[in-house]
């Protein structure tokens, strides 16, 4: 084969072959450097040893292993093991495909170099490109194989989930096999089974309803007292701020188990505080009416969570160049005026995502939640679905999971949660303006 | 002059707001730290004045000497630790190069990102329990780690990214000029002007793993890798209620925590970056 290149671009289509037909192949051949192309073929080798492996995998992976009734519990096929590696595989193979395609990208942007040189680079020049064009790459690795191994092959798996019949009591493994079932597990919750409609529906309706009035008091409680907390003229600011830090100091767990005793119904030091002091005849059921403990959720939710959005706004709001400040001093503009056009917009506009992200995390606030109430008060539904008056849709994943055994539904649950907030997520992503402004 | 006056009067009412306002913040603190030395067990018998019952060390020396109590702390601190460290790193790290470097998939991955940390992680927690096994860290402190640090990084990464947006690309390009590399530029440019964030995503992924529970429940077996969340929860159960007990406990946690929070709000609310900023 030719090696010499034409320095008119006419060799594009020779080097996008060569570096398609092997990984590596366009930079060992064509631009002697073979470090790189050797780490690229040794990829692709590792690769085409490991193909039988893989190949089983997948196979695996599509039937979900084969009932053996007759064998040791130890030796029967283990669906969820084979759906696993079956999803890690796909992972594997994911980045080897985009590894290919950055391969021939970086063959190809060589060659474009060579072009305007006219020569090749030396070692030393490719080196310590390579070094440089690398950092992204090191910078980021550990990040993605983190986030590839520990949330999306989990997240992946348990989408797979939802379309098979892995539940209790029949199809829990290593006794027993699952199997894949298509869409009966949304059939049933969407219409098909009337109780787990229901109970849908009531739940989705209210993780909802929560997390916008959980963000909202937070995030406004927050901003409240960072503004009021920043004026230099208030002489005790800084023990106002240690004061109310405390409850983002105190670990949620604690809080919620103290606040949940402290409301209980019967024995509650709230209530027998307000009886003694004779506000109330009989107790009130904070956390034992429906829509009272749904209130006191929200409420209790406020005192542990406008620390974060004060401290966060507190420190955003030094950031502002106090050249800003003075020229709207300079300028005659009062106080109020300095709030709505300097501050508030420049707060908003650096805590926007953290906004989002704070909704998103209040639709998956479980431990506000299950430390709290608990999900309870039982409703008319719980029997069966175990879903109580304030639960959220991911403590009834909680509960769907660890108590009932039934996965499948849970992953229903899961894809539901995906569906409501995926396309609000990129909506509100789509409106900030880093999105707008910034290299998106 | 009345207009003097009037700004006292404002700043009073402001006082008092805010004095009322703690007070309501305190009440479930101060009351835990009473339970904490009152004699009893259980949240009904005790007195609904603080410090009403009298007082006693008896919980606390219950918590050292018949429960595994030190053992939980110090494993909840190691996997605390180890998490912020790593988060640290990690998120910076991916924070800087998300910021200043464009490449293939960039967009989407940042994406990706924004969706992922829409699930809180339990929701996979059946296949993280399956690599875990694979990969040997069952029943160990660093497979927890692990875990919560893949859960960090999603969330923080966007957290710093947008942080390390503000400062100038100017400060990164005129050190390249005199010869600085992308790493030296991170470790003296970036990291100190966004120190601010930096410790901000310390102190978060610092104190999480002190609250969770789901995850130590799932993985930890062994008495002697408890947290402090799985031991705390068991005084306060359905079956048994322990309040004091678990008000020491508790207690023992939240001082340092205090303490470090008090120590650190001023690195965090005090200026920063203006400095280092002059164009």
């Amino acid at each position: 084969m030719n090696t010499r290149l034409k320095e008119d671009g006419s060799s594009r289509k020779q080097i996008l072959i060569t570096s398609m037909l092997f990984m590596g192949l366009g930079h060992i051949v064509h631009f002697k450097q073979y470090i790189k192309g050797f780490f690229y073929a040794l990829f692709e080798v590792l690769i085409l040893f490991m193909l039988p492996t893989i190949l089983r995998k997948l196979n695996d992976m599509v039937t979900l292993g084969i009932m053996k009734p007759d064998l040791p519990v130890k030796e029967r096929d283990h669906s969820i093991f084979m759906l696993i590696d079956g999803v890690i595989v796909l992972a594997i193979l994911f980045i080897f495909v985009v590894v290919y395609i950055i391969s021939v990208k970086s063959a190809l942007a060589e060659y474009k170099e060579f072009c305007i040189d006219k020569r090749l680079k030396t070692n030393k020049e490719s080196i310590s490109r390579a070094l440089g064009k690398s950092f992204p790459i090191f910078g980021l690795a550990p990040s993605v194989g983190l986030i590839l191994f520990f949330v999306v092959v989990p997240l992946i798996f348990s989408a797979c989930v939802a379309f098979t019949n892995y539940s209790a009591p029949n199809n829990i493994p290593p006794n027993n096999t699952v199997d894949w079932v298509g869409m009966d597990n949304f059939v049933a919750m969407f219409g098909g089974e009337a109780v787990w409609t229901s109970a849908l529906g009531r739940v989705a309706l209210w993780t909802i309803v929560w997390a916008v009035l959980a963000t909202a008091t937070c995030y406004f409680g927050g901003l409240i007292m960072a503004v009021v907390l920043m004026d230099n003229k208030l002489k005790f600011a800084p023990i106002f701020r240690g004061v109310f830090i405390l409850p983002y100091a105190v670990p949620s767990v604690v809080s919620m188990l103290v606040w949940q005793n402290l409301l209980n119904g019967s024995f509650g030091t709230v209530n027998r505080t307000l009886m003694q002091l004779g506000w109330i005849d009989k107790a009130i059921p904070w956390l034992s009416n429906e829509w009272l403990a749904k209130f006191t959720t929200i409420l209790i939710n406020l005192w542990a969570g406008f620390p974060y959005f004060m401290l966060l706004v507190t420190g955003t709001m030094t950031a502002i160049s106090a050249d800003l400040y003075e020229a709207a001093r300079i300028d005659g503009a009062n106080k109020f005026q300095v709030f709505k056009k300097i501050t508030l917009p420049m707060v908003l506009y650096q805590t926007m995502p953290l906004i989002i992200m704070s909704f998103t995390h209040n639709i998956n606030n479980f431990g506000a939640i299950f430390f709290l109430t608990g999900g309870n008060p039982v409703v008319s539904d719980s029997t069966i679905t175990s879903a109580g008056g304030t639960d959220i849709l991911v403590t009834w994943i909680y509960k769907l999971t660890v108590n009932l055994m039934k996965y499948s539904y849970a992953s229903v649950l899961a894809i539901m949660i995906f569906i409501i907030l995926a396309p609000f997520a990129i909506f509100q992503f789509r409106r900030t303006k880093s999105y707008k402004e910034g290299e998106f | 002059m009345g207009n003097k006056v009037i700004k006292r009067i404002n700043l009073t009412i402001v006082l008092v707001i805010l004095t009322i306002f703690s007070l309501g913040v305190l009440y479930p603190l101060v009351y835990v730290v009473s339970a904490a030395f009152s004699p009893g067990n259980s949240i009904a018998s005790l007195s609904i004045i603080p410090f009403g019952d009298g007082f006693t060390l008896e919980h606390f020396t219950h918590l050292f000497n018949n429960t595994n109590y030190l053992i939980w702390f110090k494993n909840t601190l190691i996997i605390a630790l180890w998490t912020s460290i790593l988060t640290i790193i990690v998120a910076s790290l991916g924070a800087y190069v998300f910021s200043r470097f464009s490449f293939t998939m960039k967009k989407s991955m940042m994406l990706l990102m924004l969706i992922l940390q829409i699930f809180p992680s339990f929701v996979g927690m059946v296949a993280i329990y399956v690599i875990l096994l694979r990969i040997k860290g069952l029943d160990t402190l660093w497979g927890l780690v692990l875990v919560y640090l893949a859960g960090n990084i999603p969330y923080n990464t966007w957290m710093v990214k947008s942080y390390v947006d503000t400062i100038p690309k100017s400060l990164d390009e005129s050190a390249r000029i005199d010869g600085a590399n992308h790493l030296h530029i991170f470790r003296k440019i970036i990291m100190p002007i966004a120190r601010p964030i930096i410790v901000f995503l310390g102190i978060t992924s610092f104190t999480a793993p002190w609250m969770d529970y789901i995850f130590p429940k799932m993985i930890l077996r062994s008495a002697d890798k408890q947290t402090l969340a799985l031991g705390l929860f068991s005084f306060v159960t359905d079956k048994k209620n322990e309040f004091t007990v678990f008000a020491a406990g508790a207690l023992l946690v939240a001082i340092p925590f205090i303490i470090f929070f008090i120590i650190t709000q001023k690195t965090m609310v005090t200026s920063f970056g203006n400095a280092a900023v002059k164009e």
